[in-house]
């Protein structure tokens, strides 16, 4: 379970990539894209068999932390021969970026559907612990600092609690014309991250922050689409 | 469990014995004052002064340590240089249980840290408890020692934990003018052995405290702060004063008590999370104390509706909006209420929905006992949650009879009393700095607290403890209801 936070303190990494982030999202029940991670563009044909379409490609390196910014990424691809293009273009914007960045592969995702997107997050707090935090995606997050959060371990209570005291509450629950979303997939999702026996309380000595931003959620689920986890130094 | 931490700490509450060292024979020095304290407060156990070299201070025989005193010592008070501290515990053979360490140049100073560590050895080796070092003292009335110049001599149910000595004494004192009757306050500075989290745990044991309040400025440990918290279910109120929320507030508490502050919105977290109420100044914290002193918080009817009855149509509307931005309501009566203020042919001026402002010409009649009838109408048909009494005492000077406000102020205690648990009762006395209205002002409080009514100085402070006790209330109210 805790084979890619040995792998990454082996490798001397500071964070866990996007595809080992997921991997341990997935293993406390966490649900994430379905995925293949190829090694190059010659072999991304033959990923596509494996997943419904549309996908999403993504550049894997450990030296582009912020895909999006070095344009990284390509969403929405419905064919082989368009996903084969976008795996070219992104490369070559990957290396104008950063040009000595170092290429892993691609990693060929399939899109998840529709929904509100929310952050759930997590810091180790010097004197309490780990902390877990939940806000609404975009804006809420990023200049309105609408998150609340909670010491861990949190209860079902607590983390419906969390959602209540958003100041954009209101959107969750389907304001201005739109489906509302699942509630308990959010509840879930909390209490999976930041809940008895959650990955943030077993990961307590290695986790310093974690960022699952976007976490997308619809009237049926709740699906983790992009996650970043910082390791503590030391392990200690 | 609960018997072992209240056994713990007995000698510490209730010392039969206590040394004390640093005394001169001069008799000018901090524990000479100390000792002149405890005995004018009663304290009737053996006092040692420990001295190097005098066979006898302030009339009593001093030894030369420690260990060499005709009885254990339950409590030793130490001010003496920081480097001689650790060397007299050391001496103290297994023979005390709590030393208390006055002096300074510890860890609050980097050139104190090694000294601090060293201190904390030795109390270990000396096989005693350490409290401080840093702090100033302690106050328990069940054990007649005190600090203290001034304080309540009785013994009541606030019991509190302060890491800054200063504010200890603030507490005690301005507590004492507001009616404050405490279990015990203990200063602990620095925290080299017993924090915070020690005593809260006494204190949730100790039968004799109603309520507990913490002046903290760094939680050390504020995984167990949140564990012990957490376990208790909110079961006494707690009430945590915060230095250091803020990043310049904290830069302030680093070198103030020498260790790292937690981060703000974890404490937001856990009062969320565990009910105890968090605090901004030293004012609110002894109002919401009071409340709690003086009030039984009621889950099953958590604070809301609150009824607002006094002199002054100003006054009213500011507390209104004031108690509504607290998430507190003051919402009109309905009409059976209304209509039973209306049959009392009150004259004009005095408005009888909610806020009730009655002017002193209304609050007169009858000499005052006009107040009896519209509480009564208020408690009985209006059946708010919290029902607040306000007098601007300046407006009576030079229009009526000095016993109308005595009258006012009796009839507002008896009927309260006909209506144990049904509402909170309150009492606001707004007076002006006059020296004369705040002699009547002390009488009238003293009067109240007898009665368990809490006495405010002004409407916001008054609103601000009843939001306190909302919040614990409604804690209360979710978990009980389906934990």
């Amino acid at each position: 379970m805790i084979t890619v936070i040995a792998e990454a303190r082996k490798q001397n990494r500071a964070a866990l990539d996007e595809r080992a982030g997921k991997e341990l999202l997935a293993a406390y029940g966490v649900a994430v894209p379905r995925s293949v991670v190829v090694p190059g563009v010659a072999e991304v044909a033959a990923a596509l068999g494996k997943l419904n379409l549309p996908v999403v490609v993504k550049v894997m390196s450990p030296d582009i932390l912020h895909k999006s910014e070095a344009r990284a990424v390509r969403l929405n691809i419905t064919s082989s021969e368009e996903l084969a293009m976008a795996c070219e273009e992104i490369l070559a914007n990957a290396r104008a970026y950063k040009k000595d960045a170092r290429i892993e592969g691609f990693l060929v995702e399939e899109m998840a559907p529709a929904g509100q997107e929310i952050v759930v997050g997590g810091v180790r707090d010097p004197q309490f612990g780990p902390l877990v935090m939940v806000g609404l995606g975009g804006i809420f997050v990023e200049v309105l600092a609408d998150v609340s959060f909670r010491i861990c371990p949190i209860t079902r209570r607590d983390a419906g609690e969390m959602l209540d005291e958003l100041k954009g509450a209101a959107l969750l629950r389907g304001a201005r014309g739109r489906k509302p979303v699942s509630r308990t997939a959010i509840v879930d999702v909390l209490l999976k991250v930041g809940g008895e026996g959650g990955l943030l309380m077993t990961h307590a000595q290695d986790i310093a922050e974690a960022d699952i931003n976007p976490v997308v959620v619809s009237e049926h689920g709740a699906v983790a689409v992009d996650a970043r986890f910082v390791l503590a130094k030391s392990g200690g | 469990m609960v018997e072992d931490v209240i056994e713990r700490f007995k000698p510490l509450f209730e010392p039969r014995t206590v040394a004390v060292v640093g005394a001169s024979t001069r008799g000018a020095a901090l524990p000479n004052i100390f000792i002149r304290r405890i005995r004018e407060f009663g304290y009737t156990g053996e006092i040692y002064p420990i001295h190097p070299s005098a066979q006898e201070i302030d009339g009593l025989r001093a030894y030369r340590g420690l260990g060499d005193t005709p009885q254990p010592v339950d409590y030793a008070y130490i001010a003496i240089a920081a480097a001689q501290v650790a060397p007299l515990l050391r001496e103290a053979r297994g023979r005390v249980r709590f030393a208390q360490v006055i002096s300074s140049g510890f860890g609050e100073v980097d050139e104190g840290k090694a000294l601090q560590e060293e201190l904390a050895a030795a109390a270990r080796d000396g096989g005693m408890r350490l409290i401080g070092p840093n702090c100033l003292g302690l106050y328990t009335p069940r054990g007649r020692v005190t600090f203290a110049e001034i304080g309540p001599e009785e013994v009541g149910g606030v019991g509190i934990v302060s890491q800054s000595g200063g504010l200890g004494t603030d507490i005690i004192r301005r507590g004492f003018a507001r009616g404050l009757k405490f279990s015990g306050l203990v200063t602990v500075g620095n925290c080299a052995d017993i924090g915070p989290n020690d005593l809260l745990q006494f204190y949730f044991a100790d039968p004799q405290t109603k309520v507990i309040g913490m002046y903290i400025e760094a939680a050390k440990d504020g995984r167990q702060l949140f564990e012990i918290l957490r376990g208790a279910r909110a079961v006494k109120p707690v009430v945590i004063l915060k230095g250091g929320r803020t990043s310049q507030g904290r830069a302030a508490a680093v070198s103030h008590t020498g260790s790292l502050a937690g981060d703000d919105r974890a404490w937001v977290a856990l009062s969320k999370q565990t009910g105890c109420v968090l605090v901004e100044t030293l004012d609110e914290f002894i109002d919401t104390l009071l409340m709690f002193q003086a009030l039984q918080p009621q889950p099953q009817h958590p604070t809301q509706r609150v009824a607002l009855f006094g002199n002054g149509g100003g006054a009213s509307v500011l507390a209104t909006d004031c108690f509504a931005r607290l998430g507190l309501n003051v919402e009109p009566f309905a009409r059976e209420a209304v209509d039973a203020l209306a049959a009392l042919k009150l004259p004009p001026g005095t408005s009888i929905t909610n806020p009730v402002d009655a002017p002193v010409g209304t609050l007169q009649q009858d000499d005052g006992r006009v107040a009896e009838k519209i509480l009564e109408i208020i408690y009985a048909r209006g059946r708010p949650e919290a029902l607040v009494m306000h007098l601007n005492l300046s407006a009576f000077v030079g229009r009526t009879k000095p016993e109308v406000l005595d009258n006012l102020v009796q009839a507002a205690l008896r009927v309260q009393a006909r209506y144990p648990g049904q509402a909170h009762f309150v009492l606001v006395l707004r007076s002006d700095g006059e020296p004369a209205l705040e002699e009547r002002k002390r009488s009238f409080r003293a009067r109240a607290l007898e009665f368990g009514v809490p006495v405010y100085d002004e409407m916001v402070n008054a609103g601000c403890a009843l939001s306190a006790l909302q919040r614990h209330e409604r804690f209360l109210n979710v978990r009980e209801s389906n934990a």
